[in-house]
């Protein structure tokens, strides 16, 4: 799961991207509306960690943007200002869900937690296939039962495969969704990290789609 | 009434004297030339008489005697007022002659009699004669033929008769004169009031813009005043702005705050031990002082926004889309009814924020259902103006009996897992207060709470 954090302060940035690096998702930043505006355009973001007061661009016109030019990846609005007017403007522009500052970290993670799960059509938390269970809240992994521990590229692979389980996903959408934009890209390495992750579930829920990608589906779908 | 202090009273005082004044002058110059017209003209008609005593007296060894009798009867009525007399200046009665009306009596010459009076000079004056007639006198003297001797013709008309005149033109006089000063003291009233009017009118409107009715002096005024209305516009404005300066200040400071608290709470979290968590209490206190003068700035703002009017319905609508939109995944039906056409008679971000605080809690709390409603008010607090209502209620768990009273305290909270300041339903009824609306709670047939708003309406076009 790869994230866009579009925050001005530049401690409050750090703090996100930490807390959203250490839950799991690859961050990418940006401290201004314009930047942000672009890499929201260009970049295949799974969700965006938008303040509303941004230099050169403010928040409400760049969601409008990336609106407007039919970018529907979920938003999620920091602003200080909590009037319902504001609320009112920043959801008419296309935000998901807001936090009003000052707020405390959890919040945003269970938010964005919550935005990603329902953008990927889960209700609860905790999303299965099969035998392997994956609860986003506690970033837990689980196979019928039995807790697996993955490294952070490991998880990040894992989540991205259930919250879209059931298509089929290219090696380059998985290296745009795993890695920040910093990262030195090379598709390669992700069938390495799919065969360990294979080794470590121990059952057959990742499956090559030969010339396309991977699939995650419960092992009775296969025929 | 007019008060001695005001600036009508010193108008209409001084007007009045200066007036009253003129006119007592104007009265006696008048009266006083009437008089004497009226004294010429009877001196006029008696030098007509003394000409015709003239022409027909004779002298009989030093005694005049008249030949013909006058035509003017009024000089034969006795002691009528009308006479006339002829006599030598010795006093010798037996050297005089006079008129009928005289019977035995003579008239006095001694006022006539001064030292150094030139021959035919004619002098006037007035005696008083047995019957206490007031008489105007013409006397001149003549030496006549076949004598050396002066004698003196005196003619004498009854002024009393005259006087009669003189009073009722003095009557009618006074009665005009004081017509006419009742009239100006009237006029300077009617000037003064009409002068005086658009201060009454500036006062007027400066009392409409203290009670927030109204935010300039809008009126035209005469260039006297304009001036000066114009400089308390400019002043009025100024003060204005730098409240409003002030107040963005105070929004803004508190607005910045808010980034650095997030930060110092997320950091201290982190962080944890004696320090973090001290820095994180008191970074809660901080967060709480600014939500309390955001707040109070806010309602200071309120104070002016009287005269605005705001579509309730479409205030309504935006924020249970909002709503809707935040609670996307709870799958909550919203059954709503707005009449069209419902403006409520205030400021949009007011209604906002009841109408958000309302449906805040109901989205909150519902188990899957919320009703709204927006329409003209079926329980008016008062019936002279119109009143809508915002009604919103769910299926939630409502309030335990009596509890909407503490719902509505500063503060309270009746339930503490739900995250809130617990300022939502206090502020809301506050807000209603301030326009002089009121909010209801009971239990709504959905079985969760029920909150009624009642609001004053604009008129439609208003604002």
């Amino acid at each position: 799961m790869r994230l866009l954090v579009v925050e001005d302060d530049p401690d409050l940035n750090r703090q996100l991207v930490t807390a959203l690096g250490d839950a799991g998702y690859a961050v990418d930043t940006a401290t201004d509306g314009e930047e942000g505006h672009f890499l929201g355009d260009t970049e295949p973001y799974d969700a965006v960690i938008l303040d509303i007061g941004l230099p050169v661009m403010d928040g409400v016109s760049v969601l409008e943007n990336w609106r407007r030019d039919g970018r529907k990846m979920p938003v999620l609005i920091l602003t200080a200002r909590d009037r319902w007017s504001d609320k009112v403007a920043g959801f008419d522009a296309g935000a998901d869900d807001y936090v009003a500052k000052p707020f405390h970290m959890e919040e945003v993670l269970a938010r964005v937690r919550a935005l990603l799960r329902r953008a990927s059509g889960n209700a609860s938390s905790e999303m299965t296939c099969g035998e392997l269970a994956l609860d986003t809240s506690s970033a837990r992994v689980t196979v019928n039962g039995g807790a697996i521990k993955l490294t952070s590229l490991e998880f990040r692979l894992l989540s991205y495969m259930m919250h879209h389980k059931g298509k089929v996903i290219s090696r380059t959408e998985l290296v745009e969704h795993l890695y920040d934009q910093d990262f030195d890209r090379d598709s390669n390495t992700i069938e390495v990290f799919v065969g360990r992750l294979r080794k470590k579930l121990g059952i057959d829920v990742l499956k090559t789609v030969r010339g396309l990608g991977y699939c995650l589906s419960e092992p009775d779908d296969q025929s | 009434m007019i008060s001695r202090s005001s600036l009508a009273f010193r108008l209409i005082a001084a007007a009045s004297v200066v007036s009253v004044v003129l006119l007592i002058a104007a009265g006696i110059l008048l009266s006083t030339l009437f008089t004497a017209a009226v004294e010429r003209s009877l001196d006029a008609r008696l030098q007509a008489v003394m000409d015709g005593l003239l022409a027909s007296v004779e002298l009989e060894k030093e005694v005049p005697k008249i030949n013909n009798v006058l035509a003017d009867t009024r000089f034969e009525i006795p002691l009528a007022g009308w006479y006339w007399q002829i006599s030598s200046l010795d006093g010798d009665p037996t050297r005089q002659v006079a008129s009928a009306s005289l019977l035995d009596e003579r008239l006095p010459l001694t006022q006539f009699k001064q030292p150094g009076r030139r021959p035919g000079n004619r002098m006037s004056g007035y005696l008083k004669d047995q019957s206490g007639n007031t008489l105007r006198v013409i006397e001149q003297r003549f030496t006549l033929f076949g004598s050396k001797e002066q004698y003196s013709f005196l003619v004498a008309g009854n002024f009393d008769e005259l006087q009669t005149e003189v009073s009722a033109f003095n009557n009618a006089l006074i009665a005009v004169l004081g017509l006419l000063g009742v009239g100006l003291v009237a006029a300077i009233l009617l000037q003064v009031r009409y002068g005086l009017r658009p201060l009454s009118d500036l006062q007027g409107e400066l009392s409409e813009i203290r009670e927030g009715e109204q935010e300039g002096i809008a009126g035209s005024y005469p260039d006297e005043i304009q001036t000066v209305t114009d400089e308390l516009n400019l002043l009025l404005k100024s003060n204005t702005e730098v409240i409003e300066r002030a107040r963005t200040q105070v929004g803004n400071l508190a607005h910045a705050l808010k980034t650095p608290l997030s930060v110092l709470t997320n950091e201290a979290g982190i962080h944890g031990g004696t320090l973090g968590t001290k820095v994180s209490e008191q970074a809660g206190v901080m967060r709480d002082q600014v939500s309390m003068y955001l707040d109070r700035a806010r309602r200071a703002a309120r104070a002016k926004t009287i005269g605005s009017s705001t579509d309730a319905s479409d205030v309504v609508k935006s924020i249970v889309r909002t709503l809707e939109r935040i609670h996307v995944d709870r799958k909550i039906s919203v059954k709503s009814s707005y009449d069209t056409d419902i403006r409520f008679r205030g400021e949009r971000q007011d209604l906002e924020e009841m109408v958000g605080n309302l449906l805040d809690n109901a989205f909150k709390w519902t188990n899957g259902r919320v009703a709204v409603g927006v329409r003209p008010s079926t329980s008016p607090i008062d019936k002279r103006i119109a009143w809508i209502d915002v009604c919103v209620e769910d299926n939630g768990p409502g309030l335990p009996d009596g509890g909407a009273a503490i719902a509505m305290e500063r503060g309270k909270r009746l339930d503490e897992t739900k995250p809130g300041s617990g300022l939502g339903l206090s502020i809301v009824s506050e807000t209603a207060a301030m326009y002089g609306g009121k909010l209801f709670l009971d239990r709504s047939d959905l079985g969760g709470l029920r909150a009624v708003l009642t609001l004053p309406a604009a008129r439609r076009g208003d604002g």
